[in-house]
């Protein structure tokens, strides 16, 4: 993968978009309404589609590596990186897998790498509680995946919409 | 341009980081202590809970062996031996004393630390309950008066070796068994802020802290026992949700032996020298944990309280409260769950919106103001 | 740009909300018929040190046997109806534990009856050994701690 220096500014540029909305979800935690352990809005998500697209799967994959390191660092919290990590590649993973189905929609992708991400992140509950207890867990979480992929899918098509005629792309 | 957006995104970064996604919920330590006569529960959350756990179980341990009256060695043990001579006593001790005289005066001589001889005749010290004679009764009760314990401060005290010397009073002993675990909960909530804890819940054997909330967000759940359904685990009276709190349940119940097919409870009347027979079967005392330096004590308040309470009953606890609620000087605001024998649980205003009164116990549910 | 998404909602996108509904009510189902006890793990403590941990259910085949501070406590698996008759909160029929036998003065253990929920635990003072139940399915109406 070679990168222009418009891409890698572009990644640049994404990787810190997807912190400042990490950061901006944990303003408004979801829990607040579903008292419910890692539910989270998952915007960060919205810049992982859309680098997947306008990209490709490797630059959004670097794209996310950054975002969960620089935000483990950040945090000062190294066992916050294992959940984000495991989190985001079930994610990417389902979302490169299901963006190359022709018939679906950002919505579908976008429903789907959330709910990814809520099996990744609990299977990295299971793994450093040593537990199946987080579990449990799971079910309640796919269903607000289905929301919380929704709305973001919703952003991304905003987003994508809003940039058809921009000349960005040519690069 | 490209330079300067660089730069930007640099500061971006920067600013976004520090709030990152910490997880400090999925740190937990859970200890089981068996210390001060009962089993604690001490769980804590966040990246120190091990250390701040353990450090919980150093400072229980470490006032069991300054305080209890079966170890030999403690400093009460030793004072309760020293047959009114004088004896050097540290920190903990010395406030103990201190706070043990507040609320004697307070709670007008019900709560009184020289009840032990008492006690001790009733056999509730050493597990061989008997009920004594009136005779020894009369004996004894005269024993039970704290203001003749004295005690004088160490004048170049810094905190390390004795603090105050005490003398008792001719055949007195002590007991700081009703205020010891409130005492321990007040020295955790410090080992809580130093460790940088965000959340705990810590059951010194029926003395809940409930520190921060709950890692779902919501308060801690506490459930007062159903006195009438003793033998049942979940019967409750009713749930409290705590935040920041201390609550502390005294009841009949806890402790008793039976004679003759008369129940005799734990908590001694320091005036008759008999059980307690105030109508009520369990008080309750919650207490926030208050702001500012935290040099209040609310758990040893809501300790000396829950027993004196019971003892006075109804009516003179509620006017107690509303005394202390008014015009207390002591700083530590409180509130109260009375269960009554004649089947009724009564919550004090500021507690209405934080208890749910369990609807199987049966209880008549009344707010007092 | 690789390749332009789709940006409305197409049937195939159906389907993924499809699938993962019915995922997420397969894996309800699967745990609800598996009961609440599933991952509920009794931790027996024997002065201060943690001794055994099992699953309540592995007591149906034998009982186990603790000894600490000179007296032994005999630990059954609690029969399903069993629970909720002494737990009037309802246990939901799942496997709990109790002290079926004990030799310690206070009887105290054997009184408490049957635990079958995450967080409760049976004491026994002469013996300092304390079982409790851990993990298992959170339970949002249960309490953290109990006064008295």
């Amino acid at each position: 993968m070679k990168l222009t220096t418009r891409q890698l500014t572009l990644c640049a540029l994404l990787t810190a978009l997807a912190l400042a909305l990490s950061y901006l979800e944990n303003l408004f935690p979801l829990s607040l309404a579903i008292p419910i352990p890692g539910v989270k809005l998952g915007l960060a998500n919205i810049v992982t589609v859309f680098a997947l697209y306008a990209l490709g799967p490797g630059e959004a994959l670097l794209i996310l590596l950054a975002r969960c390191f620089l935000g483990a660092l950040f945090a000062g919290n190294m066992n916050a990186l294992i959940f984000s990590l495991l989190g985001g590649l079930c994610a990417m993973t389902a979302m490169v897998l299901l963006s190359r189905r022709r018939g679906l929609s950002l919505y579908g992708v976008s429903i789907g790498g959330a709910a990814a991400h809520n099996c990744g992140q609990i299977a990295a509950a299971m793994l450093s509680l040593g537990s199946s207890a987080p579990l449990y867990y799971l079910p309640v979480l796919l269903l607000v995946s289905l929301l919380t992929g929704g709305l973001t899918g919703l952003a991304s098509a905003c987003l994508f919409q809003g940039l058809r005629h921009t000349e960005w792309r040519k690069g | 341009m490209s330079r300067l957006t660089a730069y930007v995104l640099l500061l971006v970064l920067f600013l976004t980081g520090c709030g990152g996604a910490v997880d400090p919920d999925e740190a937990q330590e859970s200890i089981q202590v068996i210390a001060m006569d009962t089993a604690m529960l001490i769980t804590t959350y966040g990246e120190c809970s091990p250390a701040a756990a353990y450090a919980c179980e150093d400072v229980i341990r470490d006032l069991e062996a300054k305080l209890s009256r079966t170890d030999p060695d403690s400093e009460v043990s030793r004072l309760n031996a020293a047959g009114g001579e004088a004896v050097e006593i540290g920190w903990d001790a010395y406030s103990l004393l201190e706070r043990a005289a507040a609320y004697s005066s307070s709670t007008g001589g019900t709560f009184d630390i020289t009840v032990a001889p008492v006690v001790s005749a009733w056999g509730f010290t050493e597990d061989s309950f008997q009920v004594p004679s009136q005779a020894e009764l009369d004996r004894l009760l005269p024993l039970v008066d704290s203001s003749q314990i004295s005690v004088t401060p160490s004048p170049d005290s810094n905190g390390d070796g004795p603090t105050a010397t005490v003398r008792l009073g001719p055949g007195q002993s002590i007991d700081l068994g009703g205020i010891a675990k409130g005492y321990a909960a007040d020295k955790i909530v410090k080992v809580l802020q130093e460790h940088d804890v965000p959340r705990a819940n810590i059951n010194l054997g029926g003395n809940v802290l409930a520190w921060g909330d709950r890692p779902d967000g919501t308060p801690w759940r506490v459930g007062i026992q159903d006195p009438a359904r003793v033998d049942e685990q979940n019967a409750f009276a009713g749930v409290l949700a705590l935040t920041d709190s201390f609550a502390v349940t005294s009841g009949g119940y806890q402790r008793y032996f039976e004679e003759g097919g008369k129940r005799y409870h734990h908590i001694i009347d320091p005036a008759t020298g008999y059980p307690a027979d105030s109508g009520l079967s369990s008080v309750t005392v919650v207490a926030g944990l208050g702001e500012g330096d935290g040099s209040g004590f609310p758990g040893t308040m809501c300790d000396a309280y829950s027993t004196a309470l019971f003892i006075m009953g109804e009516e003179q606890a509620l006017a107690l409260w509303r005394d202390e609620t008014q015009w207390g000087e002591e700083g530590c605001p409180f509130d109260l769950v009375l269960v009554t024998e004649d089947g009724r649980v009564v919550v004090t205003e500021g507690l209405a919106d934080r208890f749910t009164l369990d609807e199987s116990s049966g209880y008549q549910y009344e707010i007092a103001s | 740009m690789k390749s332009l998404p789709k940006l409305r909602p197409t049937a195939w996108d159906g389907l993924v909300v499809l699938f993962v509904a019915v995922a997420a009510l397969g894996l309800a189902v699967f745990q609800w018929r598996d009961g609440a006890s599933q991952g509920l793990t009794a931790v027996v403590t024997i002065d201060g040190a943690e001794a055994d941990r099992f699953a309540p259910a592995e007591l149906l085949e034998s009982p186990r046997t603790y000894s600490g501070g000179g007296y032994t406590l005999e630990v059954s698996a609690a029969p399903q109806g069993e629970a909720s008759a002494l737990d009037h909160v309802k246990s939901g029929g799942e496997t709990g534990v109790r002290v079926t036998r004990s030799d310690c003065p206070t009887q105290d253990c054997v009184h408490t009856g049957t635990i079958a929920r995450s967080g409760q635990s049976i004491v026994c003072l002469p013996a300092r050994i304390i079982i409790r139940l851990e993990g298992g399915a959170p339970d949002p109406d249960g309490v953290d701690a109990v006064l008295g």
